[in-house]
């Protein structure tokens, strides 16, 4: 079987002990993969789009710019079962008299990085259909790692911090920052609360082209779902990745993100 | 705001709910959010449950109603909904993931009858704990320094550990072993008169502290050769390593007061002879635990009875009595561990005796022909004969001929002990080495 080129962003050094780690699982598999890193997810989709890579390991931005690109005959090939139903909260301090979504007119509201779907794409979209008239809204952007579509969280930490300082009165981060930073403890509840979640969404994908032979699609999700979490060498690398468990691939998740992208022109 | 009593109500009947799963557990989280307290009540709740149990847990709090959910996803746990009750609380039905360590009581768990372990006199032994949690027959590597009974969260990493077999290495006595040591241990500074050290006649003294440094340097040699076993035992035998770690501290008193006594009466220390250290070193390097232990405690040790008991008995003053005779106490001990660890292993191993007499060959061939070190046959004599006066070291030198003959004759019995046969006994024991150990 040809090695499979797979194509993942370089958000933080753990990528290539994730990576290598994977490559070295698929190996043991009997699924020779090789992969290279990209320094963006733009970067990285062209590279897929001009056959330079087989694979990409995609955000859900990415993902979905992928099906555009290829008029949906794109072959997506699995996800981390964190992947699915992700959601957005509506994180607000006690003290900014915020008890609804209308009372977010007139407030601050920090986001994350623009090209971050869980931190600032989707929930200004969810926002807006819930009525809120962003344009009432005084937006604090933090627009840091663009590119990297929100992966390395460091705009979601931003915003939480802008909330803490009092920069803001409201904020949106993905769910599982949110629960993590509580579960850590560093967040103060007399202080912080979420008062809101959207509807769910689906977030990262493995995608391929539609010349990606069907065999090696199937080989690439035989040692994708070979990868245990009871298993020592599998946890480490599905900790690193946030999962516990690939998943088959499914597109009604993304729905929201194309209608959010049509109707703000974010193609 | 705690936890109640878990209620035998049925198991959630959601299609995908594990079959068997525990009953129901509920709990009550206040105000509390999930960053404020909340799953430090939820997540015991969760840890009595199997996968699919479920957990119901009544709030007041918005906030916790907000967050539950996605908690769940981050944990894997199913989020099964809430309802409203009269009194205005939510109640969430969470059902517990298919992830973390077993449930808490569950089969894997244990930890022994608790409290019902303590004795009436007050004291709680080791034994007792052993006797309620006993080794398992084999120890997995990815449990690592999980202590034995604890519920192990699966997918841990292996340790570097080999020694994994109760049955060559762990034999029942050895929690009791390990409480009388523990008892029984002294101290080198308080323990010994050293006011009743003796002014000895110089050839006497010399041949005393000669004794000594033999006597040290194969202490020395006992506390190193089990020491590096020590790493490789699997910690699901705690009590083989506590045993050890208490064997360990009695060598380092025994190399303690020996080389005290020899310095104590201005005589200094001896030769250290290449016979000896050769024989060490064919200690030092046995890689298998049980045919170190043999080899080290049940020949060596088991020797060293003989020998100290000899030089309790000729000993010149107070002081080196007592200092020998609580020495001897505790290697007798070691001795009892070493029997008990190789008539264990002889029996879970019939081939276990070829290797032992192997080894022993092996050894033998190492040390070519050499005899008991020249100066401390010299140094035995004299001690016995109390001087070197002719008449007396004839004496001294029947008496060392007899602690030889009583040697060879008491490790014969020992092996037999051990579960050897009488004749397989006589060729192992004159296989052994001259240096004693």
């Amino acid at each position: 079987m040809n090695t499979i080129v797979l194509g993942a962003v370089a958000y933080d050094p753990k990528v290539v002990t994730i990576w290598e780690g994977i490559r070295d699982h698929f190996r043991g598999a009997g699924v020779p993969m090789d992969f290279c890193l990209f320094s963006n997810y733009e970067r990285q989709v062209e590279a897929l789009l001009a056959g330079h890579v087989h694979v990409a390991w995609n955000t859900p931005l990415a993902h979905v710019r992928v099906r555009r690109r290829t008029g949906g005959t794109s072959r997506s090939l699995g996800m981390r079962d964190s992947d699915r139903d992700f959601h957005s909260k509506l994180v607000v301090r006690r003290d900014a008299g915020v008890r609804s979504l209308a009372d977010l007119h007139g407030k601050t509201l920090a986001v994350g990085s623009r090209d971050s779907t869980q931190a600032r794409i989707l929930p200004l979209h969810f926002l807006a259909q819930e009525g809120v008239d962003l344009a009432r809204v005084k937006v604090l952007p933090f627009d840091t790692d663009l590119g990297k579509h929100g992966d390395t969280g460091t705009s979601e930490l931003d915003v939480l911090a802008a909330l803490r300082d009092g920069r803001a009165q409201a904020g949106v981060v993905g769910d599982l920052v949110w629960v993590g930073e509580q579960a850590a403890g560093r967040v103060d509840p007399s202080r912080l609360e979420a008062l809101w979640t959207t509807p769910g969404f689906d977030h990262c994908m493995f995608d391929a082209l539609a010349s990606f032979p069907s065999a090696q699609a199937d080989a690439f999700w035989r040692a994708l779902a070979a990868m245990r979490w009871d298993d020592p060498k599998s946890r480490r690398l599905l900790e690193l990745e946030g999962l516990r468990q690939w998943m088959p691939p499914r597109e009604e998740g993304y729905a929201s993100l194309v209608a959010a992208l049509d109707a703000a022109g974010g193609w | 705001m705690t936890a109640r009593e878990a209620r035998p109500e049925p198991a959630d009947a959601r299609p995908g709910a594990s079959q068997g799963a525990a009953g129901a557990v509920a709990v009550d989280v206040g105000d509390l959010a999930i960053g404020g307290g909340a799953l430090a009540i939820l997540r015991p709740a969760l840890d009595l449950v199997t996968e699919g149990g479920v957990v119901t847990v009544a709030s007041v709090s918005p906030a916790f109603a907000e967050d539950v959910a996605s908690w769940c996803r981050a944990e894997r746990h199913v989020y099964l909904g809430a309802e409203r009750l009269p009194d205005g609380r939510a109640v969430h039905r969470v059902a517990r993931g298919p992830h973390g360590a077993a449930p808490a009581g569950g089969a894997s768990g244990g930890g022994g009858a608790g409290l019902a372990l303590r004795r009436p006199d007050g004291t709680f032994l080791a034994a007792d704990v052993l006797a309620a949690v006993p080794f398992p027959a084999h120890a997995d590597p990815a449990t690592g320094f999980a202590p034995r009974g604890a519920r192990v969260e699966p997918g841990g990493p292996p340790y570097p550990v080999d020694l994994l077999d109760r049955d060559r290495l762990a034999p029942p006595e050895t929690a009791r072993l390990y409480d009388q040591a523990v008892a029984a241990q002294w101290d080198a500074t308080r323990d010994v008169p050293w006011d009743k050290v003796a002014t000895l006649p110089v050839a006497l003294e010399r041949a005393l502290g000669q004794v000594m440094t033999f006597l040290a340097e194969n202490e020395l040699s006992a506390l190193w050769v089990p020491a590096k076993f020590l790493p490789r035992l699997h910690p699901a035998y705690a009590e083989v390593a506590m045993l050890l770690a208490v064997t360990l501290a009695d060598e380092a008193r025994h190399v303690d007061v020996f080389l005290k006594r020899a310095r104590a009466g201005g005589g200094g220390l001896g030769v250290s002879h290449v016979t000896t250290s050769r024989s060490l070193l064919s200690l030092l390097q046995q890689e298998d635990f049980t045919e170190a232990m043999f080899l080290l405690s049940v020949l060596g040790e088991g020797t060293f009875l003989d020998l100290l008991r000899f030089v309790e008995v000729h000993a010149p003053d107070e002081a080196t009595s007592v200092l020998v005779g609580k020495a001897r106490a505790d290697e007798a001990r070691h001795v009892h561990f070493g029997l008990a660890h190789v008539r264990h292993a002889l029996a879970h191993d019939p081939a276990l005796y070829d290797r032992l007499e192997a080894a022993v060959r092996r050894r033998a061939a190492t040390m070519g022909d050499a005899g008991v070190p020249a100066s401390v046959q010299d140094a035995l004599t004299v001690l016995a004969a109390h001087g070197d006066e002719p008449a007396a070291v004839r004496t001294g030198h029947a008496a060392f001929r007899e602690l030889l003959e009583e040697m060879g004759h008491n490790r014969v019995r020992r092996l037999v002990a051990a579960g050897f046969t009488v004749t397989q006994a006589r060729t192992l024991s004159d296989l052994h080495t001259p240096n004693f150990m």
